[in-house]
């Protein structure tokens, strides 16, 4: 349908008006809200991840389609109902660790999963355990997901997955970590479930710890 | 235990030949030789690969990360990664870096005997042995910083210092460097020992805290702010050096951050506080240091850039060393390179990456946006040396760090970019790179005759507090409370400064 491909075209081009007007339109001609995720912005942003793990997109465009992404979700969200808006794909407790201020990473990866369709609660940066141990248990989250910029404050993460242990809520939640200095083998060295290199890659890890 | 068996390693392109027990790591035996270890031999960059062209060198799980099996079938390893276990034949791929002094001419007060000026960079070390009554710079001996092989930027140095205790073993090993350096310049300029009074040292934070033994903890994490960043004092004797027992050492205060006084440095020897105009001075390195003002006030922050300046985390990227592209000029429709020594290009430094990106722009084979045009992945400038698509992007990283730095440092004054009538650029890489072409890319948005190189500013401005040190003890406090550290990182619009200044202007400037 001509609407879906041109609100998915007005996404990937960061166009936030054009997206705000078609996604009305698609309401208006009854389509329901919970539709237009698989339907147009689902995809839009798999595309984008496409985009800028092949470098075409660098931060700037990728942030700019996040936004626009972000003009439809605004809308819909009020207008999911019952099932859709409680169980959404995942929730999931988002932050830049503890010492490190980097959040930029953190910002595209929160954008795209909430695209993806997970329910996001953005704790910013330079967060505490405490504080991810309290939002998991306060939003009922099942998936975590930290990033660290700096050699120096990755170590940080491992105390965030003994937190949680300590709190009981280890099995509740999966945990998944990013960022530059972070590895796929020093996530498994500190209990984490897994490992994202780029957004994109993020956005597929949620997708599997959740259904697993 | 039997004698261990000893085996012979010959380095390409020096051709020197070296002998080391089985066993020994190549990091050991290489970073003498110039082989850098960014990540500080820990696996988890590429910046210490090296090619065994005869014997053999074990491949482990980090190598297996890091390089594709093509590389590891033509020879390439990991240098930190190896230790001798056969008769091997390596070739380097970093070898010889020019090394920035300084002998610009300065005012100054005479004072009887003879003092040492010490620039403690993160990557390399300056020394001048100075003559206090003529002003004359007697010797210069210059090294690559011995801490080096335990991280190339400060925040893996950090992370090294704060495991396991190894502080007090970074320490040592840079003041025995430094004793050494003096040593050397004593014994070639034929100066009589005693006659040295006073040594000066600068440095950023880091090097501060690593020589003077401070905790660098606080410096791991935000706010990466230092309780102990004051000028320090030292006695030769308490330091163990072979000087007059009474002379002093002194390290010069920092100035706030990662920001420290070699910064400090800078500023007395380009004096941007005491003109009326607005001045700055740009450090272009891993950590891009900024400051601006003038007589009246005066702002200082630094800002991660990233290694893309020194050649780091480039496809092809090298140090400015022998074989390296250091400019790039369009000329008609044909690219012009200029490789360092003449020889055969190997490799892409700063300075011609810079180039490179700004002829792509003008050429319009890249986008402002920084992607290639008309879906091309990379673009050789000179075989075999080629720009990729992820190369640019590490440069806009670095470009963006620093011009929304300078950026967000203006806007707390209250002006932008046109207030500024006179830059600096300070360190070897503001020494060689093109103006114009930093101007294209957008680093620095000034008309190029009022951007000057100002090279090692840091040992100047040490040179002259050796001939203030009676006045002054090394502790300038008037100066540290006129000048204002920003903090980067936590200023809420610099984040959005990034974002905004990581694309590329659109056009040339016609008049520059």
């Amino acid at each position: 349908m001509a609407l879906f491909e041109n609100l998915q075209q007005a996404i990937i081009d960061g166009k936030a008006p054009l997206v705000k007007e078609l996604t009305q339109q698609a309401l208006s001609e009854g389509t329901k809200p919970a539709d237009i995720f698989p339907k147009a912005i689902v995809p839009a942003m798999d595309e984008v991840g496409r985009r800028m793990r092949d470098c075409e997109f660098f931060i700037p465009e990728v942030l700019i389609a996040a936004r626009a992404a972000r003009a439809a979700t605004d809308i819909l969200r009020p207008l999911l109902v019952g099932d859709e808006a409680t169980r959404p794909a995942g929730t999931v407790v988002c932050c830049t660790i503890k010492g490190d201020l980097h959040d930029i990473g953190k910002n595209i990866v929160a954008m795209m999963l909430e695209s993806a369709g997970f329910r996001i609660v953005d704790l910013g940066a330079d967060v505490s355990p405490e504080r991810i141990v309290e939002a998991v248990r306060e939003h009922h989250a099942n998936l975590v997901a930290m990033s660290a910029l700096l050699t120096t404050t990755m170590v940080n993460m491992k105390a965030v997955i003994e937190a949680l242990a300590a709190a009981g809520l280890r099995e509740q939640v999966k945990v998944m970590v990013g960022g530059a200095p972070v590895t796929e083998s020093w996530a498994r060295s500190i209990g984490a479930d897994g490992y994202g290199k780029d957004a994109p890659a993020a956005v597929d890890l949620a997708r599997n710890l959740v259904a697993a | 235990m039997t004698e261990k068996e000893t085996y012979r390693i010959r380095l390409r392109p020096t051709e020197v030949e070296l002998r080391a027990p089985a066993g020994t790591a190549l990091r050991d035996l290489l970073f003498e030789h110039g082989v850098e270890f960014p990540c500080g031999g820990r696996g988890r960059c590429r910046g210490c690969r090296v090619r065994v062209h005869a014997g053999t060198a074990e491949v482990n799980d980090a190598q297996r990360e890091k390089l594709s099996d093509e590389e590891l079938k033509n020879g390439w390893r990991l240098a930190c990664q190896c230790s001798l276990a056969d008769n091997l034949e390596v070739e380097l791929r970093q070898w010889d870096a020019a090394i920035l002094t300084d002998d610009s001419p300065f005012a100054f007060e005479p004072r009887p005997g003879l003092g040492v000026a010490v620039d403690v960079g993160t990557t390399t070390l300056v020394a001048q042995l100075v003559d206090l009554t003529t002003g004359r710079v007697l010797a210069v001996r210059t090294a690559l910083n011995a801490q080096a092989r335990y991280g190339a930027d400060v925040m893996s140095r950090i992370e090294y210092a704060c495991s396991d205790g190894h502080l007090p073993a970074l320490s040592q090993l840079i003041r025995h460097q430094v004793a050494s350096l003096i040593d050397q310049l004593i014994f070639s300029a034929k100066a009589a020992r005693a006659e040295v009074r006073d040594v000066v040292l600068v440095g950023n934070t880091v090097m501060h805290h690593l020589f003077c033994e401070v905790e660098v903890e606080p410096l791991s994490q935000y706010p990466f702010e230092s309780p102990e960043t004051g000028l320090r004092i030292f006695r030769a004797d308490d330091l163990g050096w072979n000087l007059d027992p009474g002379s002093t050492v002194r390290f010069l205060p920092c100035l706030g951050g990662f920001v420290g006084s070699d910064v400090l440095a800078g500023v007395l020897a380009t004096e941007i506080g005491k003109s009326k105009e607005l001045g700055a001075l740009v450090d272009l390195g891993t950590n891009g240091e900024i400051v601006v003002g003038n007589s009246s006030v005066l702002l200082c922050a630094s800002t991660a850039a990233g290694p893309a300046f020194e050649g780091a985390r480039i496809t092809m990227g090298m140090r400015a060393a022998t074989g390296a592209i250091s400019q790039v000029t369009v000329e008609g429709q044909r690219l012009a390179c200029h490789v360092l020594g003449n020889t055969a290009p190997q490799g892409l430094c700063g300075s011609g990456l810079v180039d490179a990106v700004a002829a792509g722009l003008d050429l319009e084979i890249i986008q402002p946006s920084g992607r290639f045009a008309n879906g091309r992945k990379e673009w050789t400038l000179a075989q075999p040396v080629a720009l990729t698509q992820s190369d640019i992007r590490e440069l806009q990283l670095a470009k963006g760090a620093i011009a929304a730095g300078f950026r967000i440092l203006l806007e707390h004054l209250g002006l932008s970019m046109g207030d500024v009538k006179k830059l600096y650029l300070a360190g070897a890489f503001g020494n060689y790179i093109s103006r114009s072409s930093a101007r294209r890319i957008g680093l620095i948005d000034l008309p190029i005759d009022q951007v000057s190189p100002a090279g090692n500013t840091a040992l100047l401005g040490a040179k002259l507090a050796l001939f203030t040190i009676d006045g002054e003890d090394g502790s300038y406090t008037g100066l540290r409370q006129k000048i204002e550290h920003v903090a980067l990182k936590a200023d809420a619009k610099f984040q959005e400064a990034f974002v905004d200044a990581l694309a590329f202007p659109q056009h040339s400037h016609v008049h520059s």
